[in-house]
């Protein structure tokens, strides 16, 4: 269920009213089976997938729990450090093996989903699939949401075993932490302690509130269906056209159009999540926080994809850092190498943490390229970062605005090259589009062709309206503005002349298909 | 055992001997890699083990919360 469409209006107005009728004890059983028929009619068939995850996670929090709290009691009874050494390593052992169990089983699922397509023409050209395998391999379809309720099953299981929080007793309650509707199909990857705590609170009807929810929901929808949708009209016939002769140049333009389209697109959904969510009064957590004002690489992944990054970092690297195996190399590497060994775990980690993000994004070569190219970035920054003062000295660069500009420009370059390498169909395309951009960038025929890829005149100049707006209102956010806090102070006319101003806007410019369809979020193929 | 801490402290993180708030994480003053090693050479130092849920802001929001945990772990042990 897209949340541009009749069914979710309906479903989200529905339990909206519900919601606030009920007492505030009750209210998140109508978050719980409005996730529950979100999922059931976006899915159209009996949520397997999900279930086994939730039931799955459930059991393995308690046992966990349960572990945690015999260890406890064992402890009491030892004489010495080496007995509750030992007794302790036997507890840990135990949850160890439950937790991989848990994993496995769930990111088989995940993995399965994502790698079957991947897998298939392989088996069939080796001539390794019975007519009915391939029948049966044929028709798995990825679970709706897998790659997000998969990862937030396993950090409550990591925080559970941590004892960062307590084991949820209520299986519903578990379920509706793993499939909050507004979250589901995209994130924001949120944490169960802090989702537990604002399931749990006392949620009272407020008009602002609301008012501030749907007109983050509608600006949300305004980025995807005014600008990102616009985008990827020019960005489609570009990369996936039957054109032969495109310039650098236009190559180039598609490239930052694309840019700008996942951006759009990605943070649009956001907007319109936290907007659901907001009118529930639950708070879930920003995921962008402007990426190209960024003047380092590092600090645009600090700022885009922001609850993915951090469950990256502190369930992957954290635990691979804090592992036998981590500690073993970084002791060994500090033996070898006492300065440069120091870095040499959060290397290896860094390494680890990108290709596990290059392989969640995608299942091609090109995704893995993708993660490698980040990963050696970020490893060479965390590495030169202690000379950077020194050569800025020796250079005589001074901090400041233009200083911070050639930073950010920098920054668009890298993540331009990158994602080049994703947005084309294979290595072959993205190899020619890397040679046309500098070789051929042929400046007057592009010019001359800009209108020739499915956009006019007037859907570049809306474009170019519409993406001013955004930066001004993405530039008034940096210097630390509430831009619908402001709004609301505005006088009546005003007001009201920027609301219809954007709902009209939304309307009649907005990309939608024959029945008022809208195109599928880009994020949701990752 | 202050001494000793204080001297890791000095090895991978000098500013944080002289930090006087109680985010050292939050504000930048300590990274989480730091972080790791300052917990690795603890663990060498006085034969403890730091378990990772142990590694959270609240131990190592400044040079006091990290000798609390110290402590706390050698009476543990």
């Amino acid at each position: 269920m897209q949340f541009l469409s009749g069914g979710f209006v309906i479903l989200w107005v529905i339990s909206f009213a519900l919601y606030y009728l009920l007492p505030s004890k009750h209210q998140w059983m109508v978050l719980a089976v409005a996730s529950g028929l979100f999922y059931v009619i976006g899915t159209g068939a009996f949520p397997f997938g999900i279930l086994f995850t939730a039931l799955s996670t459930y059991a393995c929090g308690r046992a966990l729990a349960q572990s945690l709290a015999a260890q406890k009691e064992a402890l009491t009874h030892c004489a010495d450090k080496e007995e509750k050494k030992a007794v302790k390593s036997a507890f840990e052992k135990r949850r160890k093996r439950m937790q991989i169990l848990h994993f496995v089983c769930n990111l088989g699922i995940l993995l399965g989903g994502k790698y079957t397509a991947v897998i298939l023409p392989f088996l069939r050209e080796e001539g390794l699939l019975t007519p009915a395998g391939d029948a049966f391999f044929s028709n798995i379809v990825m679970p709706l949401g897998v790659s997000f309720y998969t990862l937030t099953a396993i950090g409550y299981v990591v925080d559970v075993g941590r004892e960062q929080c307590e084991a949820q007793r209520n299986l519903l309650k578990l379920f509706l932490y793993l499939a909050y509707f507004p979250a589901i199909t995209q994130g924001p990857f949120h944490r169960y302690e802090k989702m537990r705590a604002e399931f749990a609170r006392e949620h009272v009807f407020d008009y602002g509130r609301l008012a501030s929810g749907v007109q983050r929901f509608v600006w949300g929808a305004f980025k995807k269906l005014v600008i990102a949708d616009r985008l990827g009209i020019f960005v489609g016939n570009v990369f996936d056209g039957t054109r032969l002769q495109i310039t650098g140049g236009i190559y180039g333009v598609a490239v930052v159009f694309y840019m700008l389209q996942l951006y759009a697109d990605f943070s649009g959904y956001m907007d319109m999540a936290l907007g659901v969510s907001e009118t529930f009064d639950i708070v879930l957590p920003e995921n962008f926080k402007r990426p190209y004002f960024s003047t380092s690489v590092a600090e645009f992944w600090r700022r885009w994809h922001i609850t993915l990054g951090a469950w990256f970092k502190d369930y992957v690297m954290f635990s691979f850092i804090m592992s036998d195996t981590g500690r073993k190399l970084g002791k060994a590497a500090k033996k070898y190498w006492p300065e440069f060994g120091k870095h040499v775990t959060a290397l290896a980690g860094t390494m680890l943490v990108w290709l596990f993000t290059g392989l969640w994004h995608g299942r091609t070569v090109s995704y893995l390229l993708w993660g490698i190219y980040y990963g050696v970035i970020m490893c060479l920054s965390l590495v030169l970062e202690p000379h950077y003062a020194v050569w800025k000295e020796k250079l005589h660069i001074r901090e400041g605005k233009v200083w911070s500009f050639v930073c950010m420009a920098r920054t668009w370059v890298i993540v331009f090259a990158a994602d080049i390498l994703i947005r084309t169909a294979n290595l072959a395309q993205a190899g020619a589009v890397y040679l046309a951009i500098p070789g051929r960038p042929g400046i007057a025929a592009t010019l001359g062709t800009l209108t020739d890829y499915g956009l006019s005149r007037y859907a570049f100049a809306l474009l170019l309206f519409a993406c001013a707006l955004w930066l001004f209102v993405s530039l008034c956010e940096e210097r630390g503005m509430d831009v619908r806090k402001r709004l609301s102070t505005l006088p009546l006319p005003l007001r009201w002349g920027c609301y219809y101003g954007v709902a009209l806007l939304l309307i009649i410019t907005g990309i939608y298909g024959g029945s008022y369809d809208t195109a599928a979020f880009l994020y949701q193929s990752f | 055992m202050e001494e000793k801490v204080l001297e890791i402290l000095e090895e991978y993180c000098e500013e944080a001997l002289t930090y006087e708030g109680d985010n050292m994480m939050e504000e930048g003053v300590i990274d989480s890699f730091t972080v790791i090693n300052i917990v690795s050479e603890l663990e060498d130092a006085f034969d403890i083990e730091i378990d990772a849920k142990y590694v959270v802001a609240e131990n190592f929001k400044n040079k006091a919360a990290i000798l609390d945990l110290v402590e706390r772990l050698l009476e543990e042990a």
